[in-house]
């Protein structure tokens, strides 16, 4: 896990997730609670709580000395065997899962990196993107709702906005010429029920779709399939075109 | 193979095996179903739906099968009620295999429905239809490897030229189930690991079981609830939302998506594409048929030739032929001589063939009026159906339905309103939220005019200069409009989205056509006649007990200050309250005896055209929607078409 002992970037101070320690911990250390945090996360998704299986599936020889500080810092506590988040512990651990699993996205998506590369540069990204640039990474993909793994990458406050300033590699459905083809990369929408009709018909990540009609309805095909949509609904559907 | 189990061998023996016919919709799945059957079956309804669903038998060597035809399905955790149908009867059905039809070059969509098929661990036959079109496509197809992978026989057949589809009753025979199984994400294997141990057994796997009810499918609840007590239904609905709230996304979605990518994973081996895809005639005319300006021609022409049939063959000559020679100058003449002869009462002679008497008016009225009307409408509502020509129309009225806070989905109910109101009221089931639902539901009781009344409309237009028709079209037109868009901004709820699969466009097959729309004229007869004759009964007890008079003087001044129609019109209002189209009738009838002006005629069509529903249409509202709605929605009809009505009589005279 501390594979990034010599990594040289040397910022961690300035990152305001981790003002809570005064700047006082090595390195390491902060990271090794980093990974904690995100272990405890990730078991938590699978229904698992309790302390002996997070020992089970921790590489961390020290991870035993690493809680115990962690418990001090006021970032968990213990019900028994069972370890909930505090507030400030819940906090920091969804935005280190928020950057693992953008970051996995950006890099396996966008630069088509394999699998392990971008797990392992992710690895390394969690620690040190800054709120300003995950929330940017964020905005470019659009807000995606989950990792190339499928797992839920929690919200952050631009979601919420929504903001899609940055000029992007992907675009929506609709931005596409008459006949041109778009893989899709992802699908955001706030409405309930709409993404399921849509999944039904095949329309997830990684398909090609054609645009082929805007008038007077717009209309798609995938496959042998055509299928007429509203306009506001290929807003929602964003491509990379092909 | 496996042992035989006793269970099968009683159903051997005693009664025909069961097998289901499962498919993506428009993959032909009903000409397979016709080859297996031959001619006889039987079409009916769902229980408490519209969606028809055929039975038949079909003989193979020395065993004998009951085949069920189940609608199309594009996943089997319902989005429709199509879908909702079509699992219903894979849980309420014992011990039947299934033939899953899947189109060759749309692999991709079938396989997502075979998936599911073998979660199930049903016995299964795959046939792969369109192999034909599939290759000139460009897409070859390796059977070899799908029957490796999924270890089932796979038929491969041409359906329509009967190709392959010998094979497919001696593969009945023991068709096994899949060796094939693949896993989820971890959340989503935990999820189903913790749901297993609290499902009641069922006719498809409890892994299929516990991943309907991860994604949420609420309509699994009445299935449940008969087989569980409270305690554990509550303690299934916890775990699933608990496992919901891990995602953002639903979770019918993620395991839709993780199918999908299997599905993509083991398509590799099987499927080979060349990029020499050939521009066939039908989907060339398929893009033509939405287009702004060809789609807008077509649409036209489309329509022109329907009222060709229905209106001028249907509603003209053939209501002729049968109402003036066959009952006017056989049948009528006949029964009255008949009955005078052998029955001396009076009341019962006019009860029978009097002027409201059942033969006479009744019976004519449905068999001479209606029938040719209803059969000719239902023909060609079946064909558009069969041809895949429905879903254009949606796509080009989709603008229009926005301006009402709807989508052009709504086109299909509103276009099946114009054969029956009452069945269409029924199909608003395919729309999706309950504000579709009651808007479509409004506009359908107040303004769109049945088969029956629209001809009663035109047999009287006849007769009068074109520009009342004409308005008569705009003002009803408008008034659709604008109430839609009233009700669309009054009436709470998000609008919702359009998303609408475009069938390729096809040649139906005639058979399956005239099949359809027997049946359905067989239904509209076992609704009808009774109204008629019961509408008859009442309008016959209102006449000779004088109320009817009575009821005349009290409407008076609405009639004929406000509408400034004569008096003898209040009776048709009255019996609109049965029929939409006798309402219409009685108008015909003033305006045949020359009792009518032109601004009359004008005005007493738009406000019987948007009065209120007939009371087969009302019953419908009320089991649809409630008592309390329905109500209010014909109320607020009332008042519309009463308001209407008056003001086209102001307009007019302040006007001349």
């Amino acid at each position: 896990m501390n594979s990034n002992n010599e990594h040289p970037t040397k910022d961690y101070g300035d990152h305001p997730g981790h003002r809570w320690h005064g700047g006082r911990l090595a390195r390491t250390q902060e990271e090794s609670i980093d990974e904690l945090l995100e272990l405890i996360w990730t078991l938590r998704e699978k229904g698992v709580t309790d302390i002996h299986s997070l020992l089970q599936n921790t590489s961390d020889p020290e991870a035993r000395a690493v809680l115990n500080h962690m418990m001090r810092e006021g970032l968990f506590e213990m019900d028994g065997d069972i370890l909930r988040f505090k507030e400030k512990g819940e906090a920091l651990a969804e935005g280190i899962v928020r950057r693992h699993r953008l970051t996995e996205r950006l890099l396996m998506e966008l630069f088509e990196m394999s699998e392990e590369e971008a797990e392992k540069e992710a690895c390394k990204l969690e620690h040190i993107l800054s709120p300003a640039v995950t929330d940017s990474v964020c905005s470019f993909l659009g807000h995606p709702p989950v990792c190339p793994h499928g797992k839920p990458i929690p919200q952050g406050g631009c979601c919420k906005k929504l903001t899609r300033e940055m000029k992007p590699l992907i675009h929506p459905l609709n931005d596409l010429a008459l006949g041109q083809e778009g893989r899709v990369v992802f699908i955001s929408t706030r409405v309930k029920g709409r993404l399921e009709p849509l999944g039904s018909f095949g329309v997830i990540p990684g398909v090609v779709i054609q645009l082929k009609q805007r008038h007077p309805s717009f209309i798609i095909q995938i496959g042998e399939t055509s299928i007429a949509l509203d306009e506001s609904i290929g807003r929602e559907i964003f491509v990379k075109p092909v | 193979m496996k042992p035989i189990t006793p269970t099968q061998d009683t159903s051997k023996t005693s009664s025909p095996a069961k097998v289901i016919l499962v498919g993506n919709p428009n993959v032909g799945k009903s000409v397979i179903f016709n080859y297996l059957t031959g001619t006889y079956r039987i079409v009916s309804n769902y229980p408490g739906t519209t969606v028809e669903v055929s039975s038949g038998k079909a003989k193979g060597g020395d065993s004998s099968y009951t085949i069920l035809d189940t609608p199309g399905v594009n996943n089997l955790i319902p989005n429709s009620e199509d879908e909702k149908v079509t699992r219903d009867i894979l849980m309420s059905e014992n011990n039947y295999s299934v033939i899953h039809v899947l189109d060759a070059k749309n692999l991709r969509r079938g396989l997502l429905i075979a998936l599911q098929l073998i979660e199930m661990e049903l016995p299964l036959v795959l046939v792969l239809n369109m192999m034909d079109e599939a290759k000139s496509r460009g897409i070859a197809v390796n059977l070899k490897v799908i029957r490796e992978i999924f270890g089932l026989p796979v038929v491969s057949a041409v359906a329509t030229r009967k190709k392959g589809l010998e094979q497919l009753i001696p593969t009945l025979k023991d068709s096994p189930r899949s060796t094939f199984s693949f896993k989820y994400s971890e959340p989503i294997e935990a999820g189903i690991a913790c749901l297993i141990p609290l499902l009641p057994p069922a006719p498809i796997s409890k892994r299929s079981l516990a991943l309907m009810l991860l994604a949420g499918d609420e309509s699994l609840r009445a299935w449940l609830e008969e087989r569980l007590d409270s305690q554990e239904l509550a303690r299934i609905e916890t775990h699933c939302s608990q496992y919901q709230r891990n995602f953002q996304e639903p979770l019918s979605y993620r395991i839709n998506v993780e199918r999908l990518e299997k599905i993509d994973q083991l398509l590799i081996p099987i499927q080979t594409k060349q990029a020499n895809s050939v521009q066939g005639w039908g989907r060339r005319l398929g893009e033509w048929s939405t287009h702004r300006v060809w789609g807008f021609l077509g649409m036209l022409a489309v329509l022109f030739i329907s009222y060709e049939i229905i209106g001028v063959l249907g509603a003209g000559i053939s209501v002729d032929f049968l109402g003036k020679t066959v009952f006017g100058g056989y049948i009528n003449p006949f029964l009255t001589g008949m009955v005078k002869g052998i029955i001396p009462f009076p009341l019962i002679q006019d009860l029978l063939v009097g002027p409201y008497g059942i033969f006479t008016m009744a019976l004519t009225y449905a068999l001479a009026l209606i029938l040719p009307i209803v059969g000719f409408f239902f023909l060609i509502f079946g064909f558009l159906e069969d041809s895949g020509y429905l879903p254009r129309l949606a796509v080009m009225s989709n603008r229009v339905f926005k301006i009402m806070g709807l989508n052009g989905k709504a086109v299909l109910p509103m276009i099946l309103g114009l054969g029956c109101d009452t069945m269409a009221t029924m199909t608003t089931r395919i729309l999706e939220s309950r504000k579709d639902k009651i808007i479509v539901t409004l506009l359908l009781a107040l303004g769109i005019p049945c088969s029956a009344q629209l001809a009663v409309i035109f047999g009287m237009l006849a007769g009068f200069p074109a520009w009342i028709f004409i308005a008569w079209a705009l003002i009803i037109f408008g008034v659709i409009l604008l109430v839609g868009f009233l009700a669309g901004k009054l009436i709470p709820g998000e609008n919702t989205s359009f998303i609408l699969e475009l069938p390729p466009l096809r040649w139906p097959q005639m058979k399956n056509i005239l099949i359809k729309t027997l049946s359905r004229i067989e239904w509209y007869l076992q609704e009808a006649v009774p109204l008629f004759i019961l509408g008859t009964l009442i309008l016959f007890v209102l006449d000779k007990t004088g109320v009817m008079t009575s009821l005349g003087k009290w409407f008076r001044p609405l009639v004929v200050h406000w509408l400034g129609l004569p008096v003898e019109s209040t009776s048709s209002f009255i019996i609109g309250f049965l029929r939409r189209d006798y309402g219409a009738a009685g108008f015909f009838s003033l305006a045949q005896k020359g009792l009518l002006t032109h601004n009359q005629v004008l005005v007493a069509l738009v406000t019987i055209t948007l009065f209120v529903p007939c009371i087969a249409n009302f019953f419908v509202i009320i089991k649809e929607r409630g008592w309390k709605m329905a109500l209010v929605i014909v109320g607020v009809v009332v008042v519309i078409a009463l308001l209407v009505g008056g003001m086209v009589n102001w307009v007019l005279k302040v006007w001349a």
